[in-house]
């Protein structure tokens, strides 16, 4: 819609506003509403009516032939009996305590390596290259190395460990904890960007006081640096928390939520009742609970996270 | 030296799937064993794979739109957002603050609750499977962070610079075409590339919204290849993946600082 309105609204402001020149200034109303609108009629056509859509939906019976029918919270307690719902939200689970835990201490452990050595930057190469790649681009890399006899059994064939013969997208929960592996070795690198930002804005001084006081190593990590990364930390869990959430790219490409349904996320599960079982309103329903459950845990984290710091203080 | 030590082994085993990538992408396909993935053969086959995937599978047609999505849609994007931030900062909208939280709260919806609205309204206003559909949802998605980067940063421009130029006759449409919008070029540069990465690889407004080869987005045409029953080979699948991430790779590398910024001010 952007588009269609951004032409009619744009013209008109201009000679409105040479004719009021001098007038209204600084206020030129209407010139600032010509400009305002069109992105903003955007963002509303296209975001919020549709986000509100679907929250009705969610109380609907639809297929997309017939009008919807009302059933009132029918969706959700369907949603909750559900035996697939166990399997998509305990995957979820594992998604969310995988990629909040993982990525991030080992992107926290390379930017702390790297940071002030000399070839850092060349050093820190190989962690940032799988950050461009896109969430279908990874499922392809990764589809290939856990293949049955691919790589990753190589692999821990040639190390003497166990899981030389475990078929790793086919068995459960080896699965969605291999593709965890996998979104690690994306998102590591993206990690170490924050954590070298902030590294980067700790002030000398604290940290020059403490190593007169003799601390090195891992007391000057626990004691001094890690309190002072706090804040950022906070945000970088946030992102990766709802990032994992809404997990989807990568699982559809590797398995598509299988086999069965025993890989799927609730992201998974909301596209495939949508749009391949055809239940728009049961589908938007399952949307509804993903968003509420994104919205609760993040309000709760964040809130604890405040909590702690107003403690420490 | 123990850091060094660490952070080598470390990054050769994160190179490992690259290794492997790129050996397998560049074998023949008729080659592919999966008993003999480690090493590379003397053959090279990277242009038949890719040539093949082009053709069979379609990812030809498919470039050009994605193209005109990544490119097009971010423009429009930041221009409307810059429009925005213009109308909030320097013509003192009314109201402005409401405005822009508006604009902004637009990033907090989760993809999966446009989708279902989005394909039903698509296919009754005959945009479903369309390019302009395509660029429009695209649009309205990158608008949000546009207007947040040149908000902070038109905040930044002397409001004197406008005053000046309205004492000196010009419309407020000419000021922002010529001297706010180009005084916003590295602003502008850097939400641009976020967004075109973003829209590069994007893969479920193009899952749900397209359907044709001409249409649809690489990323969906990259899914079908890799689904099993398209009859492609790894070797075919490798390579295509292979160079539709080439371009993001390249645009990321060659600008990291300004990632670095763009993400210290939201991840997208």
């Amino acid at each position: 819609m952007s588009v269609a309105t951004a032409t009619p609204t744009r013209s008109p402001a201009a000679p409105a506003a040479g004719g009021r020149a001098g007038q209204s200034d600084p206020g030129a109303p209407w010139g600032a509403l010509g400009f305002g609108s069109p992105g903003a009629l955007g963002v509303l056509l296209l975001l919020y009516a549709p986000f509100l859509y679907t929250v009705v939906l969610s109380f609907t019976e639809y297929d997309g032939l017939t009008s919807p029918q009302w059933v009132g919270i029918d969706n959700f307690t369907r949603f909750f009996e559900d035996p697939a719902m166990g399997t998509s939200v305990r995957n979820t689970l594992m998604w969310v305590v995988g990629t909040t835990l993982v990525p991030v201490a080992l992107g926290l452990l390379v930017a702390l390596l790297s940071f002030g050595i000399r070839g850092g930057t060349l050093l820190r190469l190989p962690f940032m290259l799988p950050y461009a790649l896109s969430g279908a681009g990874l499922g392809v890399i990764w589809g290939f190395i856990l293949q049955s006899g691919g790589a990753a059994n190589d692999i821990l064939g040639a190390l003497g460990l166990p899981g030389a013969d475990t078929s790793f997208l086919l068995e459960q929960p080896w699965n969605t904890i291999s593709m965890i592996v996998a979104w690690t070795w994306q998102q590591t690198g993206v990690n170490t960007l924050f954590f070298l930002v902030g590294l980067q804005s700790i002030p000398k001084e604290p940290l020059e006081a403490a190593r007169l006081d003799g601390a090195t190593g891992w007391k000057l990590f626990r004691h001094v640096i890690w309190p002072l990364l706090a804040p950022l930390t906070t945000v970088v869990v946030g992102l990766a928390l709802v990032a994992s959430l809404k997990t989807f790219d990568i699982v559809w490409v590797m398995t598509q939520g299988g086999p069965g349904r025993n890989s799927e996320t609730l992201a998974v599960t909301m596209y495939r009742d949508a749009f391949v079982a055809g239940e728009y309103g049961y589908g938007s329903a399952v949307a509804m609970v993903l968003t509420l459950t994104t919205g609760a845990v993040t309000l709760a984290y964040l809130r604890r996270q405040v909590k702690v710091r107003e403690d420490l203080s | 030296m123990i850091r060094r030590g660490v952070l080598l082994v470390l990054g050769a085993v994160w190179l490992i799937p690259v290794y492997l990538l790129l050996v397998n992408a560049f074998r023949p396909s008729t080659e592919f064993d999966v008993s003999k993935i480690w090493v590379p053969d003397p053959d090279f086959g990277f242009i038949d794979n890719v040539r093949f995937a082009w053709d069979a599978a379609g990812l030809g047609p498919s470039i050009g739109s994605t193209l005109l999505y990544s490119v097009a849609s971010p423009a429009i994007a930041v221009v409307l957002g810059a429009m925005a931030a213009y109308a909030i900062v320097v013509l003192r909208l009314r109201a402005g603050f409401w405005w822009f939280i508006l604009l902004f709260g637009g990033t907090i919806f989760p993809t999966q609750m446009l989708l279902i609205p989005l394909f039903l309204g698509y296919s009754s206003a005959d945009l479903y499977d369309r390019r302009l559909g395509m660029v429009l949802i695209y649009t309205a998605v990158c608008v949000p962070l546009a207007a947040l980067v040149l908000r902070s940063f038109f905040t930044g421009v002397a409001y004197s610079i406008y005053e000046a130029a309205r004492v000196d006759g010009a419309s407020i449409w000419r000021i922002f075409w010529r001297i706010y919008l180009p005084l916003a070029v590295p602003a502008l540069g850097a939400v641009l590339i976020l967004s075109f990465v973003f829209v590069w690889n994007e893969l479920l407004f193009g899952l749900t919204l397209s359907q044709g080869e001409t249409v649809r987005p690489m990323m969906t045409a990259l899914l079908s290849l890799s689904s099993a029953y398209a009859g492609s080979t790894v070797p075919v699948v490798l390579a295509a993946g292979l160079v539709m991430s080439l371009p993001t790779v390249l645009v990321f590398l060659g600008a990291q600082r300004i990632f670095a910024r763009g993400l210290a001010l939201g991840q997208f």
